[in-house]
This record gives structure tokens, sequence and C-alpha cells, in this order.
């Protein structure tokens, strides 16, 4: 019997090398048909080979439908997807890819605040030309970047126009966050993508601002907890009729795999939401930073969940 | 007794519908196309769509269902949709490839009726699936529920157009 098809099929139509260990890739459908839709700021996950799927933000705009452009930096002692884009993959190569997910829910009227760390500028380049194929001025990029910064050819206009604030870290200092989002602290909405340091500062800066005038990027999967504070407890598996105990150790997502259960795992770390699975007792530990409070009381991301009592059952 | 007053009065099928849209797509996940006119191939399928027999690139291609070669859909579903749930459903994301109108589907099962100048086989009504929730972004998993379609097996293949009338055959 042939396999389910979980991916959407692409090929590999274009590698640029942008520098600055940056490569930007094409994906298309091989006859060229429309490909799945996305909102500006959505990302994929990007099948590289069995075991590795990585995550990235789309940086052409939803109109562009016909491709799926994403750029990659590549990471030497990153935890693989990235070497292996810039080193295996060829223009031509079939790569499986989810159906976009996310996006970056913008203020249509008030004002918006984009703040970027380095490549953590992808999902933003993808909101600033959807703005600005629409003629919409109501926001600002302010971007972050050691040297010459890569991918501001996507977005030329707003550059010109002034919307797009750089700082070059290597002869200028970092921008203090809290000044950049100030303008933006009774109204409007402000987003950030970018390294730790950044994002800690962002959350800091925006701490006592409602959840839906805020929003925070992920590109890197935080560090994952050892909660060696919880006891270990049973995982039962609804559906298939199957219990473990977990240990802290060995992780609830550890102790799934190990259990034969097919969970669509991606970052491992509680920001894509890939794994998103119902629960039906617990109560659970959420860790993600993923699910709404109200998704919470009926989903867990398994990737970094775990239970606050002695039984979880899920609908698997 | 007399056999003539024991015989209830024949009621006529009165039904007959027509094509308002047709819609096909290559490959599992991509959207669907309208288009004018499809080739509907006997025993096979719909040239160019996933689910044609011998092509296998559709979601559901891993489970072979010889009587999934071309689905129907009623519009009036879609009306239903948007008028109690407020779900606006548009005839391309509903993933079927033949949206129909005044064809009473879940009728059907069973039957071998005309659908332009083809002739098709009613095997099953299709089942609402999540994967078009996960598509669409939509939830129109519970609304679809008893009304999402119809599976059919191509008797006689040919040219089915826009406007072409569906009838009992």
């Amino acid at each position: 019997m042939a396999k389910p098809i979980k991916t959407v099929s692409t090929i590999v139509s274009r590698i640029e090398d942008l520098g600055n260990d940056t490569k930007r890739f094409t994906l298309m459908d091989q006859d060229d048909w429309e490909l799945p839709p996305f909102k500006p700021g959505g990302h994929i996950d990007v099948h590289l080979e069995p075991g590795l799927v990585r995550t990235y933000s789309l940086c052409n705009e939803p109109e562009d439908n016909h491709r799926y452009v994403i750029a990659v930096k590549r990471e030497h002692s990153g935890r693989g997807g990235s070497n292996f884009l810039h080193e295996r993959v060829r223009i031509g190569d079939k790569i499986g890819v989810s159906i976009p997910r996310g996006g970056i829910p913008v203020n249509p009227k008030g004002m918006n605040i984009f703040v970027a760390g380095g490549i953590g500028v992808t999902p933003f380049i993808s909101v600033v030309r959807h703005l600005e194929r629409r003629g919409c001025t109501n926001y600002a990029l302010h971007w972050t970047s050691r040297g010459r910064p890569v991918l501001p050819d996507m977005i030329e206009p707003a550059m010109v126009a002034g919307r797009v604030h750089l700082y070059d870290t290597t002869s200028q200092t970092k921008p203090a966050i809290a000044d950049i989002v100030k303008e933006c602290a009774d109204s409007g909405f402000a987003a950030c993508c970018g390294p730790v340091p950044m994002l800690e500062a962002f959350e800091d800066a925006v701490e006592a601002w409602p959840d839906e005038r805020k929003h925070i990027e992920m590109f890197t999967p935080p560090k994952r907890i050892v909660q060696s504070d919880v006891p270990p407890y049973e995982v039962v598996l609804m559906v298939s009729k199957k219990s473990a105990t977990v240990t802290a150790e060995v992780g609830l997502l550890g102790t799934l795999e190990a259990m034969g259960v097919e969970v669509p795992i991606s970052c491992g770390g509680g920001i894509c939401g890939a794994c998103r699975t119902r629960w039906i007792e617990g109560p659970p530990i959420h860790r993600d930073r993923v699910l709404s409070p109200a998704e919470r009381q009926n989903e867990l991301i398994v990737c970094v969940g775990d239970c606050a009592g002695p039984r979880l059952v899920l609908d698997l | 007794m007399d056999a003539k007053a024991t015989e209830r009065p024949r009621v006529a099928t009165s039904w007959e519908g027509v094509v308002r849209f047709l819609h096909k797509t290559p490959r599992a996940f991509l959207p669907m196309h309208s288009f004018p006119e499809l080739q509907l191939i006997a025993g096979r399928g719909i040239e160019g769509d996933r689910y044609l027999i011998g092509q296998e690139a559709g979601f559901y291609s891993h489970k072979p269902e010889e009587g999934r070669q071309v689905t129907l859909f009623e519009i009036e579903t879609l009306e239903a949709l948007r008028r109690d749930h407020g779900i606006e459903l548009l005839p391309e994301e509903h993933r079927r490839n033949v949206t129909v109108e005044g064809v009473p589907l879940n009728h059907l099962v069973g039957r071998r009726f005309r659908l332009g100048e083809t002739i098709v086989e009613a095997t099953r009504l299709s089942v609402p699936c999540r994967h078009i929730e996960e598509i669409l972004g939509k939830s129109v998993f519970d609304p679809l529920i008893n009304r999402s379609g119809l599976n059919c097996r191509i008797i006689a293949g040919g040219t089915l157009r826009l406007g072409d009338v569906v009838r009992p055959l």
C-alpha cells in the first residue's frame, strides 16, 4: 500500500547565496500550481529527511502564492537543519513541507512596531511586503544586524520610504527596545523576533501590555526545562489503548516516541504547534508558547508538556 | 380485493439539477482550481485530478477506493453553512470536484444518474475530515456532517461542462 501523503510536495527552484552565511531558497510546485495559502508572518515545517524537520518563516507575501521563499542562516553549531540546507540541498531537489501555520496579526488602523534581530527579520519581511502592497504605512521595522544586513532587497520600497530603521551593531550601540516600543505603549501593536536577549528585553518592555497587542516570534526553541520536581506520572493513550510511566529524565515526548506513537514533531521546543494534542484527563503542565489560555483547556503541546497529577490521558 | 384499489399512486422522481462549478487539483493539499470543463474517464477518474486511478497523489490515495473517481457537492450546503453557521465556504474550498444545484445527493447512494453526457454511479456519501479544517483554517467539520457530498464511480466517461444538466437515468 502507498504511504500516506503528509506534506505538500515542492521542488527547490532557486537557491541564492546572500552572503553572511545566509541562503535564500525558493520552493515551488512541480507544475507551478498555486501553493496552500499563508498569512503574513506565517511559517512552514520543512521536512529535510526522516527525523529532521525544521520550521522557517515565509519571506514572500501571501499574494505571491506560487512559491514559498525561506531564508536560512547557517548555524554551524546548530541542530543540523541549516547545515543540511546549506550543504546538501540542490536546485531540483524534492522537499516536503507542511501547510503554512501562524502569522503576525497586525493592527490595521493603529501603529505597528516590528523589532528584529539579524535573520529574525524573516517573518517581518513577509508582513512588510504585504503592508506595502496594500499601501499601508502604519508601521516601522527596527532591524539590528551584525554588519551588512541580508534580505533588504525584499523590502526595498519600505527602506527607501524610511520605514525601516537599520542598526549595525558592529558600529552602533544596540537600540533600547523599551524606547522603540514606547510609541505603541497605549495603543497599536508590537512584535519581536530575534536572539534570546532581544526577546527578553522585548518581553520586559511589553510585559504589562494586553496579549492581543504584542507578539513574540521565536526562531530558536527555548532550552528544554528538565522539571526534576515533576514526579513520575502515568500517560494513557485513549485511542491506541497504551500506557507508560513518564519520568523527568525521559519526558513526555520521549515516552510517546518510545511507545511508538506518531506525533508530528517539528520544533521540539513548544513554539511551532505541530504536536498539539487533545488531552482528556490531567491537569497538564503547559510550557509552550503557542496555545491561548482557552486552547489550553483541552489541548497540550506534548513536546514540552507534562502532567501535574498522577495520570495524563491523551486523545492518541 | 381489486388490485387497482390497493395500488398506490405512482410518484414521479421529479428532480433535475445543474452543474455549477468544476474543480480539480493534481496533488494533496494544493488549492483546487476551477475549470469550465473536466474530462471524466470511465473506471478511472478525472484527468489531472489527484485521485485519478494510477496517479495516487491525494491525501487518501493510500486508501484505494474504486468508488471515489469523481466527487459531488451540493451548492445548497454552502448556502446553509452561510445562513446557519455564518461560515463562508467557497466552492473551491470543499475539495469535491463537481458542485451541483438541485440534486438530492444523499438520496442517490447506489443509483446511477446522468451527469452531463457522462453516467456515474453513487457509491457512498462523503464524510468530512479534519484535514479540510487544517487546509482552510475554518471550523467546518461539524457543520459538514451528513452533507459532505457524494462519491461516485464513472460508468460512462466524457466531457463534463459548467451548466450541464444532472438527472436520473
